[in-house]
């Protein structure tokens, strides 16, 4: 802007000065709906946590549960025979010899 | 700020649980907050909502507040990029003509610029108005920036720490705002 209409400028800002002021306290009732919802947000972060927690743990019991399937069948299908247990067992008590 | 309280006391009573330091810290921070709102947002916002969102935000970030910088450059920053955000959202950015203006805008503009007299206090209104009608025109960043330098009076080093703006993007950005604005006096000067 010239500097006549930068002049301008600043008086019908000085004009209008008085509008851009801000409170100096909050009006009746602010504080109180303010701290009502920062109570509100507390709340919810905190639930929020709990299920976390809750979710990770489900989790971590879904993987250990699924961890020991795992290394059970692993066990069970790495024997080295095809008999039924019972029968391995009692192989395996009596030493015989199975070519 | 007249009142100052012992910020660092305030935030550890917070953390451990105690809504009064809460209640002290808006006290404190509220004019503050208030101020930023007012003079970044158009008349006639949602002033209260929003200083309360920005208090919100403040406290659910505060575990972020390092304190090497007083608490309330902090909160500044965030009040002004919440402001920002709120502007870019409404996405207006009309060209005005003087059609546009109400009477009593039209009246203050041509006090301003075309008679050159002296105006009442009672225009503080309008004048407001008219002032948001201009600055409507300008990217909400330069909006917030020209009332920093022209109403606020803050020095560029300022604005660059609060914004995170280089010294010369500033000044390019201010060059550039006052030729768009004269551009829109400009527009409003023909009368008919």
């Amino acid at each position: 802007m010239s500097t006549n209409q930068d002049n301008k400028w600043e008086e019908l800002l000085a004009l209008s000065a008085s509008t851009f002021a801000g409170e100096s306290a909050p009006p009746y009732g602010f504080m109180t709906r303010t701290l009502a919802q920062l109570r509100q947000e507390q709340q919810e972060d905190r639930q929020v946590g709990w299920l976390c927690w809750r979710a990770i743990f489900a989790s971590l019991g879904a993987l250990v549960v699924a961890a020991s399937v795992t290394i059970s069948v692993h066990n069970y299908s790495n024997r080295g025979d095809d008999m039924e247990p019972g029968i391995g067992r009692f192989i395996q008590v009596e030493n015989i010899q199975v070519s | 700020m007249d009142q100052s309280i012992d910020v660092a006391r305030c935030l550890q009573r917070w953390q451990q649980g105690d809504e009064s330091a809460a209640e002290e810290i808006i006290t404190y921070l509220y004019p503050l907050i208030s101020k930023i709102v007012r003079l970044h947002l158009p008349r006639r916002e949602q002033e209260e909502d929003l200083i309360q969102e920005i208090l919100m935000k403040t406290f659910s970030r505060l575990h972020q507040y390092k304190g090497t910088a007083p608490l309330t450059h902090w909160v500044s920053r965030l009040a002004l990029t919440t402001c920002l955000d709120k502007l870019r959202a409404q996405k207006i950015r009309p060209e005005i003509r003087r059609t546009d203006l109400t009477p009593e805008e039209a009246d203050v503009f041509d006090a301003t610029w075309l008679d050159g007299s002296t105006r009442a206090a009672t225009d503080a209104i309008h004048a407001r108005d008219l002032v948001d009608k201009l600055l409507a025109t300008l990217k909400p960043e330069d909006r917030s920036l020209i009332l920093m330098v022209d109403l606020e009076g803050r020095s560029l080093e300022e604005i660059s720490e609060t914004t995170g703006w280089g010294i010369s993007k500033i000044k390019m950005r201010l060059f550039r705002i006052r030729s768009q604005l004269r551009k829109t006096i400009q527009t409003l000067e023909q009368r008919s």
